[in-house]
């Protein structure tokens, strides 16, 4: 019975046109068919994978022979216990702690003196974007030659100056340090640019008073341009980190005749490299899977700890500038 | 706004249609018919001196187009292989395969084309016995046609031994080292005259060696019924232990393997002796001419070799059975491997034929480009009395992760100096972890 007053409303629902209907649905529908393009295409090359390498990574599962038994979380408890990819997780962090801190540095140097008035501005800021311009694989070729035992320059050089020759490719920190070369040299540039942006935005006025307040050059950097440019210096670190966890090509393609990929001993074969030999060297998927999916983790947990740390940074320097401006308010009360 | 807002409407349709075009479109194909214009892919690596035949087939054969896709190592090719395969898309409609690989390929032969379906039993009297065994799978299938083989001969460079005080002429070297009853144990003596003379290396790095030592035992890594052999192998740990003292007395120059500083080792006396397979002729001359070497270089090639008749490597031309044109494409693989074909394959890379009637063609055992190289040695002939006695080696699966990864490590140990003990048990270690835990 009391669905007859329900029922009431749809005749008059009907009795609009076509064309309105058409309208109606245009208004509430087609935003989401704005939007499924990135939905469509991330569900079929993100989520998908992500969720059918997790499958994988339940199986025993052989590159060639296909899926064989489910075996549960036994590649993951295979792989925590593998001393080989703990291997690979400390050479991803060294590699990343080696590369990302002097680069920050250079390219927060290099930003800096960008920022000044120089000649040919656009000359010098093109210059730190080229090699960042080469394809890594170009960049690995060169420098793996330049590193080289017997015949590469850089030892031949060591050599002329009276020292030892360095066996880039078989000690495991020298090997660390070219690659780690090898990165720097390609981003410190594209990290400069980022922060020289950043500071081009600082009001040059507050330069102004600080020097006629008596600060110097290095006050002003300290003072005013570093605490200017926290946000993006974050954000710069942030995508450095993701992009050191990943670090793939250079190892690859230093001793690019290794029979093992990341060095004879493995002394710099980072995760990402240890997955590849993994999957296609050793030709087991399932533990790749699990390896991708303990990276996966990794990378979000650091992810989240960036993004907090992140946070209390940006509060913190909120608070600084309310109490300092508390302080400004002071004499005048 | 009525006007824009259809357009949107409009526009997010055509956009919608044409993703679902992309996402079904390249499942559509165009039906296979061999008598029409076809193309073959056709992917091999590194130099196997097929390239200038394909023109020829194509004028032969005016309704056949090829692509060819050469891959520049065999390293790279077998990924390339493998992802392809466990992907089970983008295969070509000829792979080639490497001798080394028949361990996984064997795994899943069922997804290559038996060649007796497309006459392969016709033919299959070409190749040298043992060649057409590799190529068999467990159930009688022939799957691969034989191009190559790979009889090792000792390279060496005449220059060297002279300046040492060691015979320079092809026979003179085969008789120091002991001619047909040459041991490793004669070589690596004559290596330590060598250093003493000169203080200089005999051979460039150790991973040749022991991969020359491996493989002429009758059974490697695996035995013949297809169990791991090397813990508790007496054989194989016997010539380990000569392998490091050898590399200890300095006989070994720790060159990077496939690398060589650019050629530069080649040309610069770094080591007199280098294991030479037919196929590694052409890498000799093409690193000795990348470091601006020739034929005055000195490097000559003999008919010996160390610890009795060895093989390393050789390839195999199969069909997999994703090809829309199986029939074509065993044609043109049955083509390339005949005896005019391989020979000319041998002129252009030194790449020795596995067919028995071109290893003895005048094309072969005469001059080419090769023979003017070292030294107007007759390589061909001497390739085919190395050839002699060559027995094939089962391969296991993991084969070339017990080579590359359990021993690659160690040869690099023992090239550094470790004592050959500790470098022993630390493969052992590695092949623990990596082969018989995986």
């Amino acid at each position: 019975m009391s669905s007859l007053a329900g029922r009431a409303t749809t005749p008059r629902a009907s009795r609009l046109t076509l064309r309105q209907k058409l309208g109606r649905w245009d208004v509430r529908y087609s935003p989401y068919v704005y939007i499924a393009p990135f939905f469509v295409l991330f569900g079929l090359v993100g989520l998908f994978p992500l969720a059918y390498t997790f499958v994988v990574s339940l199986n025993k599962w052989d590159l060639l022979q296909g899926p064989g038994e489910w075996i549960g979380f036994d590649n993951f408890r295979a792989e925590l216990a593998d001393p080989l990819f703990w291997n690979s997780i400390a050479n991803t962090f060294s590699i990343f702690l080696i590369s990302a801190i002097p680069q920050l540095i250079f390219a927060l140097i290099i930003a800096a003196v960008l920022d000044q008035n120089l000649r040919a501005k656009t000359f010098w800021r093109m210059s730190v974007i080229l090699p960042y311009v080469v394809t890594p694989v170009a960049v690995a070729l060169i420098f793996s030659n330049l590193f080289g035992e017997k015949y590469g320059l850089v030892n031949n050089m060591l050599q002329g100056l009276g020292l030892d020759p360095v066996l880039w490719k078989t000690d495991a920190l020298p090997g660390q340090l070219a690659i780690a070369t090898m990165v720097n040299w390609r981003w410190t540039g594209y990290n400069a640019l980022i922060l020289l942006a950043a500071m081009q935005a600082v009001p040059r006025d507050i330069y102004e008073s600080a020097a006629i307040d008596g600060a110097g050059a290095a006050r002003r950097f300290f003072s005013i341009t570093i605490p200017s440019i926290r946000p993006t210096f974050i954000f710069v670190i942030i995508t450095a980190t993701i992009g050191g966890l990943q670090i793939f090509t250079e190892p690859k393609l230093f001793d690019a005749s290794s029979s093992i990929p990341g060095g004879v001993f493995r002394q710099y074969q980072t995760t990402v490299l240890y997955l590849w030999d993994m999957a296609f060297n050793r030709g087991n998927f399932g533990k790749a899977a699990a390896i991708a999916w303990i990276l996966f983790l990794i990378i979000v947990i650091i992810g989240v700890v960036n993004f907090l740390l992140s946070r209390r940074i940006a509060s913190g320097e909120s608070a600084r500038l309310s109490r300092r401006e508390r302080k400004k308010l002071e004499p005048r009360s | 706004m009525i006007f824009s807002r259809g357009t949107k409407a409009t526009a997010a349709i055509a956009a919608a249609a044409a993703l679902a075009m992309v996402a079904t479109g390249c499942s559509q194909s165009p039906a296979a018919d061999d008598n029409g214009p076809i193309t073959l892919t056709i992917t091999t690596f590194g130099t196997m001196g097929l390239d200038g035949l394909y023109a020829q087939y194509e004028k032969d054969h005016p309704n056949i187009t090829i692509k060819a896709t050469n891959i520049d190592t065999g390293g790279n090719a077998l990924t390339d292989w493998k992802t392809k395969q466990a992907a089970g898309n983008g295969l070509p409609d000829i792979q080639a395969v490497e001798e080394g690989w028949l361990g996984q390929v064997m795994g899943v032969s069922d997804s290559f084309v038996d060649l007796r379906d497309f006459g392969a039993n016709d033919i299959k009297d070409r190749w040298v016995p043992w060649k057409l065994g590799q190529a068999t799978d467990p159930k009688g299938r022939i799957i691969g046609y034989g191009t190559d083989i790979g009889p090792e001969g000792l390279c060496y460079n005449s220059k060297l031994f002279e300046a040492a005080g060691l015979p320079g002429d092809r026979a003179g070297v085969a008789s120091l080292l002991g001619g047909p009853s040459a041991t490793w144990d004669k070589f690596f003596e004559v290596g330590k005259q060598y250093h003493a003379a000169t203080g200089k290396a005999w051979y460039d790095q150790s991973g040749f060696v022991w991969n020359a030592m491996v493989n002429e035992q009758a059974e490697g890594y695996y035995t013949k019924s297809g169990d791991l052999n090397v813990k508790d192998n007496a054989t194989l740990k016997g010539l380990w232990m000569q392998l490091a003292d050898a590399a200890k007395s300095g006989l070994s120059s720790n060159q990077s393997q496939w690398d060589w500083g650019g050629g530069k080792a080649f040309t610069d006396g770094s080591f007199a002796t280098f294991v030479c397979p037919g196929w590694m002729l052409g890498v000799v001359k093409g690193q000795v001419e990348a470091a601006g070497g020739d034929n005055t270089s000195g490097w000559d090639f003999a008919d010996v070799f160390p610890g009795g008749a060895a093989n390393w490597g050789g390839s195999f031309l199969t069909v997999p059975t994703t090809s829309k044109h199986q029939k074509a494409a065993a044609e043109l693989a049955a083509w390339l491997t005949d005896v005019p074909q391989e020979v000319a394959a041998f002129q252009a890379a030194g790449t020795f034929p596995s067919v028995a009637a071109a290893q003895s063609d005048a094309g072969v055992t005469g001059p080419s480009d090769l023979t003017k190289f070292f030294n107007d040695a007759p390589v061909g002939q001497i390739l085919g009395s190395r050839a002699n006695g060559v027995v094939a080696q089962f391969k296991g699966p993991d084969d070339s992760i017990i080579q590359e990864q359990v021993f690659g490590p160690s040869v690099k140990e023992i090239d550094s100096g470790t004592d050959g003990e500790t470098a022993w048990n630390d493969a052992l270690k590695l092949l623990d972890q990596l082969v018989v835990n995986k």
